[in-house]
Parts: C-alpha cells; structure tokens; sequence
C-alpha cells in the first residue's frame, strides 16, 4: 500500500520542481550552512519570493555540527536523545515541506563514513516521515568546500568526497522516490563564497541563495525584485522572525527551563509561548513585504 | 579590626526598600562603594568607570592603543519575550591621563549575553551566545559596522556557562573556555570538534584551526599565561584555587571522564577571572602574584606558585584586596598599560540565576565598575599607542619589561604585512643573547604564524627548565615545521625536569607513531607525580592502536621494562597477552611493588585462564582474592578451572580473608562453599555479616528459605537483622514483615543494620516494605530516618514515604514558608542570630552537616565546600536550601541514579565512569561500584542528596543561630577560612582501655605509640582553626582526668617552625619523641615536617583545660 501510494506519489509530482501550496510549513534541516542562513536571511528571502505562495512559514531547525543521528541536538544524553528532540520537533511543527541538507560532517570521515551515513539517512527520513508526514522531503547535497591558499587547507580531496556524497545522495533519493537538489553541482567551482572553506560569508550566502534556488528547481525571481527595497526589508523582516522562533525553540538556560534544573527555574518557561504572538506578527509583516517585492516587475 | 567596623556600618545602613526577605541592598553610591574596601598599606584604589558610562561589565581586554574594552550585558540572564538584543560593546578612553574614562565610544550595541571581548586582528572578537563574532569599524567612526561569524555551535545550555574568557596567547592563538552544562559543536575545515562540558579551545584565526586544549572544570572563568608561557585556570564553581592547564589535562565534571586530574589549592573559595602581577606599578613582594577574584566573598585572593615535579605548588597568601560592600563582584582582573590592576565590577547584590529567579527584582541589570589598583610607591608606566609604531620599534617593544607592552605590541604585529614582519625578525637573527629575548621572538614568530625553527633549538637547550618547557610548548603546535622534532621530544622525555619531561608527553601525544608511547613511558624510569601518571595513563589509551596490535603481534614493544608494560596495560584496562608477566612472577624476579602491579594488572585485564592461574597464587597473596572479585563482579569474569581451591580460605580466622572468599564463592556460586557459609552465618559474629553476603549471592531458593527461617526464628537480633537485610535483596515481599518488626524496636532511629538501603534498591523492595507498614505504628524517629532516605534516594518511592508519613505518625513539614513568614525570618536571623553559637550547633554530629560538607577543603566532599556561601547566598536562600534541599542545587553536586537491567537502582555523587564501570559515591561517602554490563540507564536526578528535614529538631533560636553561622561564612571576620597555614585536619582517639593503665606507667607518650588497636576517627577544626578540646571523644586517664589526643600531618617538607597558641595542660610528640614545651603560654618550635598524617600527636587534658588549641605554621 505504502509502497503504491509513493509510485503515485512520484507520478503526481512534477520531476523538476519542489511544490509549496498556500499556508505550507517548511522545514529547512541541516548543520552550520542552514543554522547560519537564518541569520543572513538570504536563502529564505529568494525561496520565499520564489515559491509565491499565500503564508509561508519557514522554520529554520539547522543546528552546527549536525549529523542525521542527530548529534548536535542532545544536550547532557546520547546522540539519540538529539534525535528524539528532533522528531519531538518535528512532530510539533507537522511540516508539509522538509528540505534537509546534511553530509558536509559525516564528508569528512571519507569513504570509509558513507555506509553510516546513509545507513543513518535512511532512518531520519523514515522518522521524518512518521512523525510528521510532510507532502515533500526534498534531499539537497552539501555545498563544495572552498581552498583558500595557504595557510588554509587544501580542500581539493575533501572536494572529491564531497562529490562522492552528493551523487550517494541523489542515488539515496532516487531509491525512496525523494526529490533530490544537487546544490553540491549548482553552486560548482564557486570561489571566495566563505571565509573558512566551509561556511558561507554574508555575501556567500547572497551569492549562494539563487543556486539553492536554481537546485530545488524554482525559478528565481527578477533582478528587480530581487535588489528592491521591499526585498531588503523582506530580508530583515525574515531575520527577525528567525530570532523570535530561535529565542523560543531553542532557547537559552534550558537546563532549568525544560531539563534537571526545573524544579528551579522551570517557571520561566511560562515565558516561551509569549514568542507565538510575536512571530505571527512578524508573518504578517512577510507576507506583506513579499506581496510588495512581488508587484515589481 | 577595620573590617567588622566596616561591616557593621554596612548593617546599620540598611534601606527600607526590603524585597523578599532580602534587606541588605546596599547603596550603591560609588562613593559608598570605594569607602568600605578593605585594602593592604600601600595600596591605593581609584574609581575608571561607572553606571551610568557602563553597565553589567563581563569581561574587559586592552588593545594595542591601550583603551579598555568590555562587554556589557544587562539582558543576563534571560531574554525578555519581545525584548531588542541590546547588549554591548563598549571602549573606554582616559584622555588626560587622570586614571579615570572620559570617553566611552559604543562599538556595538545589538548582542545577546556577550560574554568575552578580544580587540585584535583590527577588530575585536566577541563571544554572542552561540556563536563568536568578529566585529570590524572599516569606515573609522568607532562603531562596528560589520560583522562576521567567526565559530558557531556553542551551547547555551546555561547562560553563565556560555563560551566566554578570551584571552590572546603569546602564540598569537585565541584562547576561549567554556562551562559544565554547554555541548558545543563546531565545524572547521578539518572536521567537527566536539566539547561537551567544560574546557579550554585555542584557535588560530589565520588557519580557522580549533581545538581542544582541555577538558572539564564546572565554570572556569579565568586563564593566563605566566611568564614562561605555562597556563592556568581559576573555576568559579569549583573549589581547586589555581589549575595548572597543560594539553590533554581532564579536570572534574568533564562528561564521561574516567580520569580527571585535581586543581593546586582544594578547598579554596570560587574564583572568577585570574590575572599575574607585573610590571614596575607593582611592588616586589607581589610580583609573579596570581590573583583571582572570590566574587561570593567581595574579594581578591592571592596565590604564589613554585614549580614541584611535573606541575606546580600553588599557596594561598593574604587577600590582594577585600570589601565589605555586598555589591562589590570583581569578575574580572586584568594589569593595565599603565602598570596599574584593573577589576571589573559586576555589582549585583544577586549573582547566579540557577538558584535565584531570573526575574528576581533584587537582580540587578543596570550597574557596574571599572576599577583601578595602584601601589603608593611605585609609579604608573606610560601608555603606549603601538597603532602608529613602525615593525622595527613593535619588535623592540616585544622585549620590553612590562609585560602588557611585551602583549600589546605582538598583538599590534599580527595585523601588520607578515613579510615585512618575517623580514624585520631576520635582521635580529644572532643578536639575541638572553634566553628571555629568545623566547619572545620565539612567539613573535609563532604570533604571526611561523615557526622559529633555530630559536626552539637554541632553547631547547637553555639551563632553565622553563625555557626547554616553552620551546616544548611551540613544538607541541607546530612540530611539523621543526625539522628533527622527534628526536628533540625523544631526548626530553629523560630530562631532568619534571615539567620539561611532561611537555615531552604532550608533544608525543601530537605524534602518534608505533613509538609514540614507548617513548613517552620512558618517564616512568624518573620520579612519576599525579600529573605526569594522568598524562602518561592517557597516551596509552589515546595512542593504543600504535601500539597494542603490535605488542599482541609478539614484538618487543617496551624492550625489557616489564613496569612499562605493566603501567600500559593496566592503563589500557584491556585483555592483552600475559604471559611476559606471568613468566616474571613465576621466575621470582620481581621487587615486592612489581610483583603487586604484576597481579593486579593481571586481574585487570586477563582471561578466564589468566584468572585460573592468579588463583593458584592466592595462597601467597590472598589479596588476590579482592582482585577476582573486582574480576567476578564488574568484568563478569570468573576463573576457568580450579575455583574449589578457594574452600581452604573459607576457614580462615583472618574476617578480612573470609569475607573476601565468601562473596567470591557466593558470585562463583560455588556449590561446596555453601555449608561453611551456613556454619559462618549461624555460629561466628564476626563472620557473620559476610557469610550472609556470600549466600545471598547465591540468590537460589534454598538461600531464601535459610533466610526466612533466621529472620523470623534466630534468638539474636543481629542474626536476624542480617538475615532480613540479605533477604530483602532478593526476595524483598517475603522480608518485608520481618524488617517491619526490627524497625519497630528501633527507638533510638538509627538503622544500625542498614534495612532502609536494602529496601530503596528497587520499587519492588519498597513497595514490599510500604505493603508490611500497612496499619503498623513505628518510633517517630525510625520513621523520620527512613522518610529522609527515601526522599533522597534517586527515585523517591511515594508508597513507601506515604506509609512511613502514616506509621510513625509524622506530620506533613511544611517547608514552604509564605512571603510574610521568610520576611520575619530573615529579620530575626540579622537581629538574634548569633553565628558563634550557630557554629556550635552546625558541628553538632546528630545533625549531619560535617558528614557531608567541609568548609575550605576540610571535611567531608559528598556535598559542596561551605566556604563563601554566606558572602555568596542570601539568607533567604539559605533558609530555603536547609527546608527544602531539592529547591535549590548546586551545579556539580546533582544526584546521578544508576538503574540495573535487574530492576535495582543505586543513588549518588557520580564519581567516574568507564567502558566497564561507573562509580558513585553514596550519601554516607562509601564508594558503590557498578558493572557497565549490569546498567540499563543513568539519569541525573532532580532530588537532591542532602535530606529534608534534617533541622526539624532544633528549636527555633538554635536554627536562627544556624543559619546567622552559615550567612557569616566567607565574609570578612571570624568566619572566613584564612590563607594562614593553620593545622585543620585532625584524626582523633576514641577511648580505649589500655590507655588507663598505660598512663600510669609511661604517662601521655602511651597516646604517641603505634598501637593497631587505637581507633581513629576524623576531626575538622572550626573555621577559625581552633580545636576545642571539650569536643574530643574523653579518653580516660588517671583519676578524673580525660584526655583529648588528636594527631596531624605537616605536608611542608624539611624544618618548620610551628606556633602553639597556649601550651597550658598540652603535650606534643613527633613520632615517639615528646617535644619540650614551656609549662604555659604561646610558644614556638622547631619540627621536621612530616605529612603522614598520624606523625605528631598532641594530648591535651579535656577535663582541666577549655581553652581551644590553634597550631599554625610559621612562614617566612
């Protein structure tokens, strides 16, 4: 049954683009390159324009260090208890859009770390399945890595397993009928994006956001659009609505708000449903700027 | 004198504005601030900067133009919901020279909880929570206006725990620490790097390299290097003083730590920040001073180091400087480019946000302090602006004699062109002729990236040890730029230092290689410290797959040193070939120490057959015995054959030998054993206890069926108290009525079997026990005991402690005091309480309070160190810590529950933890091992280990006394812990019969003698030091006279003079010899220091003198 419903599936959906409807949850999931998007503001302003759909919500869970165990996300258990927050939040959030960007870690183990990963791709995609049901998990392989001359390293073969990665990816797609966006070949031989070989600058990002774009098989928008002011508030008005959902989903001193410190400070806690509001505001407040970037031509 | 006067005045001029009980908001005029500091002659202190110019100072760096930088935070501790991110970034200027900021320049003002500032690289790097940024002005009007991550992944876990303490390595490296509770995960270009809990990163901007230097510690926010480039740290919840940070080192609290190594002072009070006296604005007596500020205590506390062994000596000399303002938090100390001391103020009446709520009104979110230290007779330097100094001056400047010159100027270097730099160095190629030069440029070079190849080997021979140690150090970074690196490493590790000998290990530890630890083990060949056996122990293991396939391949790894394969292996803790050692002991050729590591380390790591042939050896060392049953009970190991050679030690009339052979044939379930368990159980007292412990192990029916037959028919109580105990453990429903009816005769309370542990280890037990209690009465006081152990064991059965509340008659306590009652409380602690008096009642041995806390590293370390909880807790806070433990604990001392597969469960500090074993130590300090094999989880516990209830006896004065005691300790007066090298740790005679007679015949030298059958037991001094001698145990004497004998150690090496406050009534023996004392008076004499601590005894007549006796080592 499963297995007829994802054949059908596959037929429905068009092969070359990711499908946002009106009021979508989408979840962009990964390590450092998609926690720090959220602070640059870039990538989500080029989806969203992209996308063009009534009350989008993107909710950045992108946490650095990140693997698909999860290891970035426990606090004081096992891996597997940052897996469990995962799904936890996942299960909360109920995305319709999954868009996760893991390998640029689990890259550095080489070969020999490809058969865990994607041992440990097949379980989160199943769990993200299970505890959130979402209409698409889109697969997007990791960005290149940069060689900046010396005294940096040399990234050339670490490149090499990146690209092993990324086509491991696409196959890994391919077998579950996911949608695949190869940003490790759109972005290419791009030069000067980071500052550390790895992590994109703000400029990197700016830079970087019409290739994810372009990977996901979206149509970018106007130059136009794109450099207006409504855009650059847009930006902003994203930035801030990013904070206000990381205040609250992620928030500081959780070992007494949420864990074994809060027999003492747990009545703080009170305060993280005060964020609701706030974002929803600031959704408004998206929603409008996007409408404005949109009218241009 | 001063300082009471001080403190009085501070009490008498209390404001109205009471919030919560809390009365003692000070004023926080600066000018009221700067009049209660309590400082040395000579010294002189000045208000930089104050609230409104600053607020919530962090942490403060200079930069190359000699302006102070800090990071200013007021949202701490918590972002209010809709709140801007408004923390700061702030640059204070003393234009005219005067010593006091006119200009504060705002560099950024939109951070959340920034905790550490660096001005460097042309920037200034700063620590914002999860991420560490770099923040640039390029347009030059002062405010930064851009904006680059530089890391990102720290946790945020605990906002005081936040990544934080930058400080710039000579190195030219940023080094940054990070707290107990953060997990950071970072990724660079040469993969991730993962911390979790506390420690110290170093990172190089130029490479994007981070890693870890060290681990552990619970908040350390303090770290220098001295002089010679060694490193240091200061804990802010731990109580180790000063901790010596070298490369691998793994202190308390890391996760998962099997090992850990200990600070220089324990018992010191929390510091915060650490800085090193330098530079002509400080007087000579207190240059090479570390000082760290005891942000609880309102002070300053001084250290001076010597080198001893592989790491240092630190010693506790008088506070730098102190105040009796309860605003006063110096977080930071930091010398100055005009030779002066300056102290970041946090000013806060409230600091911590764990145990005081984050929105508590008392919190205070606007104020702050930058003051400046300065000596009378030594005159400040000129500030220097190397911005605008060309290379070649820079470089001079690098040599200069103050230190924060030397700094500034390497700083500056970093930004300048690295050619040019590398171009100007070579022009000083040969001129340098101190080693002291040398090694500066040394780390000119290494500042700017590059490796000094000829100047580490020209100090890799100096004379000095210090300079060998440094040159180590660079090599440690970089020996892949110095050709010949190994063999440099290869001849250090036989130095004949120490340190240099421990920096040889760390550089191997950079070199792995098939000779990385047989290299390194060669220092074993030298006296081995605690630290250089932590150091090598973790080469072992971190390097084992260059070596162990080897050695299991049969090659000669270690050559001949049979002890360096022994500390290998039993470093390892893994099954490896034994027969090298095995032939060893059989040869005979072994010295009595070898030959004991020999078989423990077989025990440690051998197979069934290894552990068949160790047991043939049994007979010539039954300490063998105590090793298989380690072996038997957490690797699961049992010999293969021959195990009935254990029948013969079952009829030893040694009870240590028996004991050990009955749990081993209980755990072996060793058929014929059973019947001399059975004889042993019914027939001998002192075997009795083991023998039921052997059978139970047995765990079978026929074992039950013997216990229940004891517990319910056996004439003696003991018999069946055992029985029951041993019962309850494997068959708690069918012990449960039995245990109820010991319980029931127990009017005194005291469990002297022990039934409540036995029935907390699983929900099944207890609940048995709560199902027997059902409609029984018990003694109130039984029943109080029982309710506090179960109330602190991990999971706190509710049945049970329902059906106690139920059976004793207890009535609900109730320990939540309203507003109004906690207001008047407090009131009355500040009006009646009399700390003297409630000291009396804190030593009280019915209460408890010793068994677990020490006070300034003396006493008991189950719970946290007393020290400053008065300077640092409000009273408020300490009422409710005394009713009602669970509200409020501390970071470090939660209870660790260790669940078993079999459904039972073990409560307790956690000491260590390994592959095969995790460690508790439990609520009366006894160590409870516990097989990895046989856990199903470890959780942290919300409860508490400390009891409620425990001052449910007192009566009201005498918890008022209480609580005034506690409240006192750590402030100036009577009840701080002094830095005098006062005697404190005592061990004490409990009466015994022979001293009657003895005393006839040879007098007070009977209690000087080395009898075995003199009991011993634990004494801790009073915080002042007095030993009152109405409180030692009354050993009989002639007539009516008792006698008071407690004996001490003297760690300081060679000849020490000690002084006796009043030698009335006293005798003093070292060893056996009586020293001459005059008949009364003070007096002061000559010793050999001696650290045994049973060397000295002191005999004091307990029924003629009340005086207390204080003995205090005399310094220089």
């Amino acid at each position: 049954m499963k297995k007829l419903w994802l054949t059908l599936l596959s037929l429905i959906l068009p092969a070359s683009a990711v499908t946002f409807e009106d009021n979508d949850t989408v979840v962009l999931l990964g390590n450092t390159v998609i926690e720090r998007a959220q602070k640059y503001g870039y990538l989500e302003t080029a989806l969203t324009l992209s996308a063009n759909k009534k009350n989008l919500k993107f909710r950045n869970l992108g946490w650095s260090g990140d693997t698909v165990f999860g290891h970035a996300r426990s606090y004081f258990g096992p891996p597997k208890e940052g897996f469990a927050r995962l799904k936890a939040d996942l299960t909360e959030l109920k995305p319709n859009v999954v868009i996760v960007c893991y390998g640029a870690v689990a890259s550095f183990d080489s070969r020999e770390g490809l058969p865990e990963f994607l041992a440990g791709y097949e379980t989160l995609i199943a769990m993200i399945k299970s505890s959130a049901s979402p209409r698409e998990i889109v697969i997007v392989s990791p960005p290149p890595a940069e060689s900046l001359g010396a005294p940096m390293p040399d990234m050339t073969t670490h490149n090499e397993d990146l690209s092993l990665f990324s086509r491991a990816l696409g196959d890994l797609a391919k077998k579950h009928q996911l949608r695949f966006a190869d940003f490790f070949s759109t972005l290419g031989s791009s030069k000067a994006l980071t500052d550390n070989g790895l992590h994109f600058t703000s400029e990197g990002y700016q830079a970087a956001a019409p290739k994810f774009v372009e990977a996901l098989g979206l149509t970018l928008a106007t130059g136009n659009q794109l450099q207006s002011e409504h855009a650059r508030k847009l930006r902003d008005a994203i930035i801030a609505k990013n904070k206000l959902f990381f205040f609250q989903w992620r928030p500081a001193n959780e070992t007494y708000l949420r864990l074994f410190r809060k027999h003492e400070q747990g009545n703080n806690a009170k305060e993280l449903p005060m964020f609701d509001p706030l974002i929803a505001e600031a959704e408004k407040e998206i929603e409008a700027l996007k409408k404005t970037t949109l009218s241009l031509k | 004198m001063i300082t009471r006067l001080l403190l009085t005045a501070t009490l008498t001029t209390l404001t109205a504005s009471a919030q919560r009980g809390l009365k003692d908001i000070p004023d926080p005029d600066p000018v009221k601030q700067a009049a209660a500091f309590n400082l040395p002659e000579g010294m002189e202190i000045q208000l930089v900067a104050s609230d409104p110019m600053i607020a919530k100072p962090v942490q403060m760096n200079f930069d190359s133009r000699g302006r102070l930088w800090l990071v200013s935070s007021g949202m701490y501790p918590h972002i209010v919901p809709g709140a801007e991110e408004n923390d700061k970034v702030l640059i204070l200027e003393d234009t005219n020279g005067d010593g006091v900021a006119d200009k504060r320049t705002v560099f950024a003002d939109d951070l959340h909880i920034p905790t550490a500032v660096l001005p460097a690289d042309g920037g200034a790097y700063v620590a914002n929570s999860t991420e560490i940024i770099f923040l640039k002005d390029t347009d030059g009007d002062g405010k930064a206006d851009h904006r680059r991550v530089v890391l990102s992944g720290f946790g945020t876990e605990d906002t005081h725990h936040l990544v934080h303490t930058f400080e710039q390595g000579p190195d030219g490296m940023l080094y940054f620490l990070q707290s107990i509770y953060i997990h950071s995960h970072l990724e660079t270009p040469y993969g991730v790097r993962r911390l979790m809990g506390g420690g110290v990163w170093h990172f190089r901007p130029e490479t994007q390299r981070a890693e870890i230097l060290s681990k552990g510690l619970i908040n350390p926010w303090g770290f220098i290097f001295d002089e010679h480039g060694q490193t240091f740290a200061t804990d802010g919840a731990g109580g180790h003083g000063i901790n010596n940070i070298f490369p691998r080192s793994v202190f308390r609290t890391s996760p998962g730590a099997q090992r850990i190594v200990d600070g220089l002072n324990p018992g010191q009070p929390k510091l915060c920040g650490l800085e090193i006296l330098s530079g002509s604005g400080i007087p000579k007596e207190l240059q090479g001073v570390l000082i760290a500020p005891d942000f609880r205590g309102h002070r300053i506390n001084a250290y001076r180091l010597s080198p001893e062994g592989s790491s240092f000596k630190s010693t506790r000399i008088d506070d730098f400087l102190s105040s009796s303002h309860r605003a006063f938090r110096p977080i930071d100390v930091k010398m100055g480019p005009d030779g002066a001391l300056y102290i970041a103020d946090w000013y806060n009446p409230i600091i911590q946000h764990g145990e005081v709520d984050f929105r508590d009104e008392r919190r205070d979110h606007s104020r702050g302090r930058i003051w400046r230290v300065s000596f009378k007779d030594q005159p400040l330097v000129e500030k220097k602006n190397f911005t605008e100094s060309p290379i070649e001056d820079l470089l001079v400047h690098t040599l200069s004699k103050e230190r924060v010159h030397r700094e500034q100027a390497r700083s500056e270097l970093r930004t300048r062109n690295r050619d040019e730099v590398l171009a100007k160095l070579d022009d000083w190629k040969g001129r340098l002729t101190e080693d002291f030069a040398r090694m500066q440029f040394m780390w000119t070079h290494q500042a700017v990236n590059h490796t000094a190849v000829e100047l580490i080997k020209s100090l890799i021979t100096s004379d000095d040890p210090r300079y060998r140690a440094a040159a180590l150090r660079v090599i440690y970074h970089r020996h892949e730029e110095v050709p010949g690196a190994a063999e440099i490493v290869k001849k250090a590790i036989n130095d004949k230092n120490g340190r240099v000998r421990l920096w040889a290990v760390s550089c191997l530890a950079q070199m792995p290689g098939p000779d990385s630890v047989p290299t390194a083990l060669q220092a074993l060949d030298h006296p081995v410290d605690k630290t250089m056996d932590f150091a090598l122990w973790s080469i072992v293991r971190e390097h084992q797959e260059h070596w162990a396939p080897r050695f299991e391949a049969g090659k000669p790894v270690f050559g001949d040193k049979l002890p360096h394969l022994i500390f290998a292996m039993k470093a390892l803790g893994k099954s490896l070939s034994l027969e090298s050692i095995f032939t060893s002991i059989d040869k005979g050729s072994l010295s009595p120490t070898e030959r004991k590591d020999a078989i423990s380390v077989i025990s440690q790591v051998g197979s069934t057959n290894d552990l068949s042939r160790l047991l043939k050896l049994a007979p010539k060392e039954p300490a063998i015995l105590d090793q298989l049953v380690t072996a038997a009970q957490i690797r699961k190991l049992q010999p293969k054959s021959g195990k009935e050679q254990l029948l013969p030690f079952l009829d030893s009339d040694k009870p240590a030998v028996f004991a050990s052979a009955a749990k081993l044939a209980g755990l072996w379930k060793l058929a014929p054993a059973r019947e001399k368990l059975m004889t042993a159980f019914t027939n001998s007292a002192t075997k009795r206890q083991a023998a039921a412990e052997g059978l139970r192990l047995f765990g079978d029916q026929e074992t039950i069926k013997l216990f229940l037959k004891l517990s319910k028919e056996s004439p003696d109580e003991t018999t069946r108290a055992v029985a029951v105990k041993e019962l309850a453990k494997i068959a708690p429903d069918r012990a449960a009525s039995s245990a109820v009816a010991l319980l029931q005769k127990d009017t005194e309370g005291k469990d002297p079997h022990g039934l409540f542990s036995s029935f907390l280890q699983s929900g099944r037990a207890s609940t048995s026990l709560a199902k027997a209690l059902k409609d029984q009465t018990l003694p109130t006081k039984i029943a109080t005991l029982g309710l506090q152990r179960a109330g602190t064991s991990g999971r706190p059965p509710k049945d049970l402690m329902a059906a106690l509340q139920q059976a004793g008659k207890l009535t609900p306590m109730s320990q939540q005091l309203s507003a109004t009652d906690m207001a008047k409380l407090v009131d009355r602690v500040k009006k009646e309480g009399d700390p003297h008096r409630g000291e009396t009642v804190y030593r009280r041995t019915d209460l408890q309070c010793t068994a677990c806390h020490a006070i300034g590293g003396f006493g008991s370390p189950i719970g946290p160190d007393l020290v400053s909880i008065g300077a640092s807790a409000p009273v408020d806070y300490l009422i409710t810590s005394l009713l009602n433990p669970n509200d409020k604990i501390k970071e470090g001392y939660h209870t660790t529950l260790v669940s078993e597969k079999n459904g039972n469960a073990h409560t307790g500090g956690l000491v260590s933890e390994s592959d095969t074993e995790v460690v508790l130590r439990d609520y009366a300090g006894q160590m409870n091992r516990i097989a990895r094999a046989d856990i199903k989880n470890i959780t942290i516990s919300p409860v508490s280990m400390m009891p409620p209830g425990l001052t449910a006896g007192l009566r009201e004065d005498q918890f008022i006394d209480l609580v005034r005691f506690l409240s006192e300790l750590g402030k100036e007066g009577d009840f701080k812990v002094s830095a005098k090298p006062i005697i404190r740790d005592w061990q004490v005679l409990k009466p015994h019969p022979r001293t009657v007679d003895g005393m006839g015949h040879y007098g007070t030298s009977v209690f000087a003698e080395k009898f075995e059958g003199y009991e011993w037991q634990g004494y801790g001094s009073k915080v002042n030091g007095e030993l009152l001698p109405s409180e030692l145990p009354k050993v009989k004497g002639r007539g009516r006279n008792t006698w008071g004998v407690a004996r001490f150690g003297i760690t300081e090496k060679g000849k020490v003079k000690l002084k006796i406050n009043d030698t009335t009534l006293l005798d003093l023996f070292a060893g056996k010899k009586k020293i001459a004392l005059p008949e009364k008076g003070p007096a002061i004499i000559e010793l050999t220091g001696n650290e045994d601590p049973q060397h000295f005894t002191l005999a004091v007549n307990s029924a003629y003198r009340q005086t207390p006796v204080l003995l205090e080592l005399v310094t220089e």
